[in-house]
């Protein structure tokens, strides 16, 4: 060999060397590079619960209401995990078997909306995973089923019933198939789910006993000056006419004074136990729901002995009271002396706010789709919308400047409401200020029925 | 142009969203160029802002992610838009539907609307549908579709951008915003005004990790052989793991091959590689298939690492020597291409390189960017190349 060819070749292996050299060097950097970036990859995930307990509470703030928060929170695992898809379900406790029914509470990245869809799942594993290794059958079978996805992860939390399941249509996804190390991961990201979500149902609790407890305590002042007012105006009347009356009086009344005294006492002290027996009922009622006598009554029975009452009183009032019967003759299963202290108060309402010239209906109808209907409209002073919430509520005062030109507790119809909701109807108003009002006595199909011809 | 970003996972809400920021300045848009997060449903997202805007052209499609001021992220349901509310400055919309029946031959007709439209320098953006099928892998060659643009072309003046969309970063789909709907195998090609130039920067971030090696088997996109060896047995070798399974769609994770452009052995520099991205590892043939089929028999091509501090380092270069270019411009608006890949979420980079362009960038410029599949820019002053694992950066503005 030349001295040509012994450089060339010593060249050769000189090259050959370090091309080794720089692929086996390559190689070990590229490894390094790659176990730098998967634990990067690592962190990443293992940081998403930690992320999810800041974001967590600044989901809770902002949103209003406990159910508002599952979907932001997902959405933020989604992101994290870098999932195709994810729900939060809990155990269906309305459902015939709460222990293996489940329902989609929220979910993001599927196809179709699925909040709501019932899922059935016979034992629900508290962690589970599937990977391309999985056996098809239960719970595999059933977890994969909730996102339609082949590869899954789930956590359940028993005490709460809650769980979460995060999926992906491929195992080679961005990261790595799902493994045991996504335990924490899962379970984490749950367990901050349901802390969050107690913490927001406790707060909407304190808050709705907060708000009850100052509605308490208006409802009390309310009370106390309505009660005040009510009691002062007949007791003074039964006062002085009494001190009109006594031995000590200044002057001697006549006969018919003392009559008229006398009669004016006996109102008063009548109007002062009416008030009483309306407190204890409108008491009693927001306790608990009063117990019913039913029977089955025909329309005229019920509602002809109230017109026949309230005659007199609109008769006074110069306005015209009339009673219409339904074309199908009813029955109407309910308790006599409540139903007709209902129709009482409200027919007297209504006669009390027509004024002189104006008409009060009593119209009883079957509903189309059962029941009946009992009407009592009025071309009276009527309301506006907003008031008529109002006159549903106990010791209020409709603005308008005539409260005071119609006295009264102002428990008439919070009593006539819980009445009727004892025989499980409803109570509706319609008004129109300056027009009339509409008052709907609803009663559900089982307490109607025909009246047989005999 | 006016930019607004959301992420929501109610479609309609997220385009409410947009489009209340969009409508805050006043006005009427002439189009919109929307990324729609793979999770967001783009037919929701389309008719809420029609509803919003009147019959105004929707073009874009699905997005990785997207990154904005306010925002960026890969969750699926980003909402990137971008308003163009100065018909002066409106593109032309130039759109083909049939990628599936011969992607060669829609870039040629594409190329050949372009030629027809343009008599002076024009900017053209082309956005497309990157996934051909997901079972099995297989997409709609973005170096296929920038040929055949380049034979419809020919000599006009057209200064080609682009980016492959995609609607995730495991390339599940992909659909496009045509213009007049959403469709699928489509490509949309945005011609700007004559008035409007664009200056660009590839940021990279990879660096060879072997010596140089020939291609002595490829069949399309499919390498076979590397210096007489199977392909698959050599990467497996750099790697140290066997590939097969699920860990042969892992391997895009791991490593790329790069060609050198120019003089082989001339000192390292990252503008002179295009590198491909590994779409599978084929155990049973000993191949891997590569994200494009623009390699060819005889190739010197190198295993390639994708390097995060070498791509932060890019980044960072880039985006000041850009910021240097079009200091003293009429800037209109950036747009920022980012290939999927480059997310930290699968790069594992401690940072996001998306957030250190937007820390480079000037804050009055409006900026929208978007992670792509593929990125198609001016490569070395010629002709546009489709890349992989760049982010292709671009500052459009008013000719001088």
């Amino acid at each position: 060999m030349d001295r040509a060819s012994a450089a060339a070749a010593q060249a050769e292996r000189e090259l050959a060397y370090y091309r080794r050299e720089c692929n086996d060097l390559g190689a070990r950097l590229l490894r390094l590079q790659e176990e730098q970036s998967q634990a990067f990859r690592e962190a990443r995930r293992s940081r998403t619960v930690a992320k999810l307990i800041r974001e967590a509470h600044r989901i809770a703030d902002q949103c209003g209401a406990p159910e508002e928060i599952g979907g932001p929170m997902l959405e933020v695992i989604l992101e994290n995990a870098l999932c195709d898809c994810a729900a939060l379900l809990y155990r269906d406790q309305s459902g015939p078997d709460p222990e293996r029914h489940f329902r989609i509470a929220h979910s993001v990245g599927l196809e179709t909306e699925r909040p709501g869809s019932s899922v059935f799942i016979p034992s629900a594993p508290s962690f589970f995973f599937t990977t391309s290794r999985t056996s098809i059958e239960p719970p595999a079978y059933e977890l994969m089923g909730v996102l339609r996805v082949p590869y899954i992860l789930w956590a359940h939390d028993r005490a709460t019933g809650h769980a979460l399941i995060l999926g992906n249509r491929m195992e080679g996804n961005v990261t790595r198939p799902f493994d045991e190390g996504d335990q924490e991961l899962v379970e984490g990201a749950l367990s901050v789910y349901i802390d969050v979500l107690l913490r927001k149902q406790a707060e909407m609790e304190l808050r709705a006993a907060k708000a009850a407890a100052e509605e308490a305590g208006a409802l009390r002042g309310r009370f106390l000056a309505t009660l005040s007012h009510e009691l002062r105006t007949p007791l003074n009347a039964i006062i002085g006419f009494s001190e009109m009356l006594s031995a000590n009086a200044r002057r001697e009344v006549t006969r018919d004074e003392r009559i008229a005294y006398s009669g004016q006492i006996l109102e008063s002290g009548r109007s002062l136990l009416a008030l009483i027996n309306d407190i204890l009922d409108y008491s009693s009622l927001s306790h608990a729901a009063p117990l019913l006598r039913p029977e089955w009554l025909s329309p005229q029975q019920v509602v002809g002995g109230v017109i026949s009452e309230a005659g007199a009183m609109a008769l006074a009032q110069e306005v015209t009271l009339e009673a219409h019967w339904p074309e199908t003759p009813l029955l109407l299963s309910v308790d006599h002396l409540r139903f007709r202290q209902v129709l009482r108060n409200l027919v007297s309402n209504a006669v009390k706010f027509t004024p002189p010239g104006g008409r009060v209906a009593v119209t009883t109808v079957a509903r189309s789709a059962g029941g009946a209907a009992i009407v009592v409209s009025d071309t009276g002073i009527g309301m506006r919308a907003e008031d008529i919430p109002r006159a549903l509520e106990p010791f209020q005062q409709i603005d308008g400047g005539h409260a005071r030109a119609f006295p009264g507790a102002g428990l008439g119809l919070p009593i006539a409401k819980g009445l009727v909701e004892a025989h499980g109807g409803e109570l509706l108003i319609e008004s129109r200020l300056g027009t009339g009002t509409s008052v709907t006595i609803v009663l559900p199909p089982d307490r109607v029925r025909e009246r047989p011809a005999s | 142009m006016r930019v607004a970003f959301t992420r929501n996972s109610d479609p309609e809400l997220a385009a409410r969203q947009c489009g209340a920021a969009l409508a805050e300045g006043g006005g009427t848009p002439s189009l919109l160029m929307v990324f729609c997060g793979g999770k967001l449903d783009p037919r929701r997202v389309r008719a809420s802002l029609v509803a919003q805007f009147g019959p105004v052209p929707l073009v874009g499609g699905a997005a990785a992610g997207a990154i904005s001021r306010t925002g960026l992220g890969y969750s699926g349901f980003e909402l990137g838009v971008i308003g163009f509310f100065d018909p002066a400055m409106t593109p032309r919309i130039m759109t083909v539907r049939d990628l599936d029946a011969g992607v060669f031959e829609a870039g040629a007709t594409l190329g050949a609307a372009v030629r027809d439209m343009i008599a002076a320098p024009a900017v053209v953006l082309l956005l497309f549908d990157s996934v051909a099928s997901s079972l099995p892998p297989r997409l709609h060659h973005a170096s296929s579709i920038v040929a055949g643009f380049s034979e419809g072309v020919g000599d006009a003046p057209a200064c080609l951008l682009g980016g492959g969309l995609l609607t995730d970063m495991n390339l599940t789909d992909a659909w496009v915003f045509d213009g007049e709907g959403v469709s699928k195998h489509s490509a949309v090609a945005l011609v700007f005004p004559p008035d409007i130039v664009a200056e660009t920067v590839i940021l990279h971030g990879c660096r060879p990790v072997s010596a140089f090696m020939e291609i002595t088997r490829i069949e399309g996109a499919e390498v076979f052989e590397l210096d007489g060896e199977p392909a698959l047995a050599v990467i497996e070798r750099m790697l140290g793991l066997r590939l097969g399974g699920a860990r042969g769609q892992e391997l895009s994770l791991l490593a790329t091959l790069g060609e050198k452009q120019g003089d082989l052995f001339a000192p390292y520099d990252e503008n002179a590689y295009v590198n491909r991205l590994i779409l599978r590892a084929n155990p049973e043939t000993g191949s891997v298939t590569l994200f494009e089929p623009d390699f060819a028999r005889g190739s010197h091509v190198q295993i390639m690492s994708r390097d995060n501090t070498l791509m932060l380092d890019s980044v960072r270069r880039g985006v000041a020597e850009l910021m240097r270019k079009i200091a003293g411009r009429e800037n209109l608006f950036a747009l920022y291409i980012d290939c999927a890949g480059r997310a930290s979420v699968r790069s594992g980079a401690p940072v996001e390189e998306a957030e250190l362009v937007l820390h480079g960038m000037d804050p009055a410029l409006p900026f929208l960017g978007f992670y792509s599949g593929v990125e198609i820019a001016p490569f070395n002053g010629e002709h546009s190349k489709p890349l992989d694992w760049t982010g292709v950066l671009t500052v459009l503005q008013r000719r001088r």
